[in-house]
């Protein structure tokens, strides 16, 4: 035992947080699907689609580093986004239109399916691994790289990768599927979800904000699907928890100047549960409330929480609804990091982020981020009236801007 | 033929003891330490008391440099390493570099005690926030605390009320691709939290296990004395991920004896972090040609039955750069390699005479 001169023992505190310095140490033991894509290309059984030219390249959770594509995007949109919040798509458009970048609308999408094999284990696992290539395999005909708006899609993708990469058997399954419909079996060199681009493009986004978002709090939920399955795709940046958590969604509330509240939950699921959502609900709800809502409250108190994933943001939003009428201690509007991103940039908050299909008031949150939400109604009923009436069938994307 | 030296690379306990024996079967060696100071890891990160006997650290390793440092066949040379190698034995040209250049030296056999390093609980694992909590600390930096005689919590500087220890950090991990048992942790882990109990006699000290490994007497000498005498709680079921709440750190994951999850609010975690090959450890490897196990520590010949050799003839290795090792382990393998270097030397010897 070591003493001071006085007798007293000496206090050594161990280095604070800000002293400890992390460095990745690269890849543990684990297989580069890329390697292994290419691999597969090589002998001729499929084509890799190459990420595309403008790139962004970040660091993942190993420290091997993945392109993000800028444009030339083709975008498969998530069918929990487009029915339940709209706005939510039409956000990531509205930002790719405002920065210019070439990208692809398809029509000729299917769903992922994953949904459904969360749930009920229905389907089977060439017809799951068909679609992904058949939706994959468009993007490549039309000329586009695969974007994948959902965070079911991207997780469930992520392991058909690994299915098709590891059962040779369910690679010729799915050739003879795609060779019927005379189409190319391709898969993305990366598979990448647009909360990547968003947190690639945060810089260029906060350089355009048009509100001071100074004195608002929010609280992050990272979706399940995006860092826990599959891990090593996930971003990871040095600066946002020191590299320990990762950090899109983060990324792009600190670049806009939000302040970011931590809670002990953060690492919990919304309460979707990838199946409980469908099998289990009262457990999704309840869970969605009292676990993530209500200790979000507690502890950090925000103005708005942010989420990336359809299922996350649809469970946490709704759930609030309906555990209100039990007097509990919820609402907290909650929205996408690419909702918030375009109202930061100016987005009309109904025309194109459509806020009003939220179940959770917003209006305080839009006047405390300087949104005059009462003139925005307006203006967008002014905009329903003219479809009403026949006089034009849907607002393009000048009137969405008006 | 002239009696050349054994070069012994790393002067942590293993290196120690190799020069030592080297010496005491009558042969020259010289021990080239990278630091500024010999005593390896127990001396560099300031370990307190050694389990299983809680001796004192300084004064035990102090003993053992003393032993080789007053001795004319050791030649001490720290804050050195080898930068290159060319021959074979027992006829090795080794360049060493220090602060002030390189010198050639002429060896006849090398043991490699290059030992380990610490796992850095920032990396793959990733839910304990090391690098997120000023409460969340490892073992070695509890090791400090315990040895300048006082325990408090980092972020307040007062005597923590609940301190938890996580067993297995970047041990026994496939997922990260550690697959090994760094051996020491649950015992080092008990006596930490025995002696924390006399710092602060009223805590709540608990320890998260997969499965407790206290090998041979220390069972009885860590173990046991920790849960009766110094009431610490074993816990089995590994923690997933810590939090903050409040100002409390929250420890989560499942409790498996009473098959549910569980979410505690600590004062303090202290991570037992496992063992990982040493840089040095690697660099030599590669210098000297020596093939690693699956691990990524020196591989041996021939298994259990022969702990030291390496396949480069001449080569051996001593301590934690061929494995996880306690001490005991360390030095026992550093008796092993010195008598075998010396009778590598004296076969050739003969063989030449
Ligand atoms: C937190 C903790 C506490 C522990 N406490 C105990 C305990 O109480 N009792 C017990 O039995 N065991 C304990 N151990 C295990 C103990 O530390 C090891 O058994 C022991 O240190 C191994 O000795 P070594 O000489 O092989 O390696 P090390 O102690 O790692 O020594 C290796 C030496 O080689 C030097 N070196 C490395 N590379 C080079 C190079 N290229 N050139 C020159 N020099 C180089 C290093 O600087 C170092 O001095 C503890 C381990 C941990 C993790
Ligand atoms: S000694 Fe204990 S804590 Fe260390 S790796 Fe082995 S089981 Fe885990």
């Amino acid at each position: 035992m070591s003493h001071a001169s006085n007798g007293a023992p000496t206090v050594i505190t161990p280095p604070k947080v800000a002293e400890r310095i992390f460095k990745r140490q690269g890849n543990p033991e684990k297989e580069d699907y890329r390697e292994q894509l290419f691999e597969l290309e090589a002998k001729g059984e499929l084509e890799v689609i190459r990420v595309p030219e403008p790139y962004v390249e970040v660091e993942t959770k190993f420290g091997r580093k993945k392109k993000i594509p800028l444009e030339h995007t083709w975008h498969h949109k998530s069918c929990g986004q487009c029915g339940h919040i709209p706005g939510y798509p039409t956000s990531i458009f509205w930002l790719h239109r405002q920065f210019g970048f070439d990208y692809f609308d398809p029509k000729d999408q299917t769903s992922c399916t994953a949904w459904n094999y969360y749930a009920s284990s229905t389907s089977n696992p060439p017809a799951q691994a068909s679609i992904a290539v058949r939706n994959f395999s468009q993007a490549h005909v039309d000329g586009y790289f695969p974007f994948i708006h959902c965070g079911t899609s991207y997780g469930h993708y992520k392991e058909t990768r690994d299915q098709i990469i590891h059962f040779p058997k369910l690679r010729e399954q799915v050739r003879r599927i795609m060779d019927r419909l005379n189409m190319p079996f391709a898969f993305p060199e990366e598979i990448v979800h647009y909360s990547e681009w968003l947190h690639v493009m945060r810089d260029r986004i906060a350089e355009r904000k048009v509100l001071d978002l100074s004195n608002v709090t929010v609280s992050v939920h990272p979706a399940c699907h995006y860092h826990k399955l599959i891990p090593e795709d996930a971003i990871y940046n040095d600066d946002i928890y020191n590299g320990q958590r990762t950090s899109v969604v983060t990324g792009i509330a600190q670049a806009l100047g939000a302040k970011v509240a931590d809670y002990s939950n953060w690492h919990d699921c919304c309460g979707f549960g990838f199946s409980h959502i469908l099998v289990n609900r009262d457990f999704s709800r309840s869970f969605a409330a009292i676990r993530k809502i209500e200790r979000m409250k507690e502890e950090a108190n925000p103005d708005l929480v942010l989420a990336h994933d359809t299922g996350c943001l649809t469970t946490l939003d709704k759930s609030q609804f309906a555990t209100r009428a039990h007097n509990r201690k919820v609402g907290i509007p909650v929205m996408s990091d690419v909702q918030f991103a375009a109202l930061a940039m100016g987005a009309h908050p109904y025309k194109v982020c459509q806020l009003h299909w939220h179940g959770v008031d917003n209006k305080p949150l839009l006047e405390k981020m300087g949104i005059d939400h009462e003139k925005a109604w307006a203006e967008f009923e002014e905009q329903a009236e003219k479809i009403k009436s026949g006089e034009t069938q849907f607002m393009t994307w000048e009137e969405a801007d008006a | 033929m002239p009696n050349l030296p054994v070069l012994v690379i790393g002067g942590g306990p293993a290196g120690l003891e190799a020069a030592r024996g080297v010496a005491d079967l009558g042969y020259k060696a010289v021990l080239v330490e990278k630091e500024s100071v010999l005593g390896g890891r127990p001396i560099l990160e300031s370990y307190a008391a050694l389990t299983p006997d809680m001796r004192n650290t300084e004064e035990a390793m102090n003993e053992m440099i003393g032993r080789i440092s007053n001795n004319e066949a050791v030649d001490i040379r720290t804050g050195a390493t080898v930068t290159a190698v060319e021959g074979e034995a027992p006829n090795f040209k080794v360049t060493l570099q220090n602060g002030s250049g390189a010198e050639t030296l002429d060896v006849s056999s090398v043991i490699v005690s290059t030992g380990f390093q610490h796992f850095d609980p920032g990396r793959e694992t990733q839910m304990y926030g090391y690098y997120e909590f000023d409460d969340v600390i490892t073992l070695t930096d509890a090791e400090k605390m315990l040895k300048a005689g006082k325990f408090v919590r980092p972020s307040t500087g007062e005597a923590p009320k609940r301190v938890a220890f996580i067993q297995c950090v970047g041990s026994r991990d496939r997922q990260i691709g550690n697959k090994w048992c760094s051996k020491v942790c649950c015992g080092i882990a008990s006596k930490q939290a025995s002696e924390i109990r006399h710092f602060v006699p009223d805590a709540k000290l608990f320890i998260f296990y997969i499965d407790l490994r206290a090998y041979g007497f220390w069972e009885d000498e860590l173990y046991w004395k920790a849960q009766e005498e110094n009431k610490v709680n074993y816990i089995r079921g590994i923690v997933t991920e810590i939090n903050k709440r409040g100002e409390s750190v929250v420890v989560k994951g499942e409790d498996t004896t009473m098959g549910r999850p569980m979410e505690i609010p600590m004062d303090m975690v202290i991570l037992s972090v496992g063992m990982e090959p040493s840089e040095g450890t690697k660099d030599m490897s590669k210098l000297f040609n020596l093939p690693l196990e699956s691990h990524g520590y020196i591989a041996t010949t021939g298994g259990a039955l022969n702990t030291v050799e390496t396949t480069v003839p001449g080569v051996f290795i001593a301590g934690a750069a061929g494995g996880p090792a306690d001490l005991e382990d360390s030095v026992s393998m550093a008796g092993a390699a010195a008598s075998r270097a010396c009778a590598f030397i004296r076969k050739s010897e003969m063989a030449v005479a």
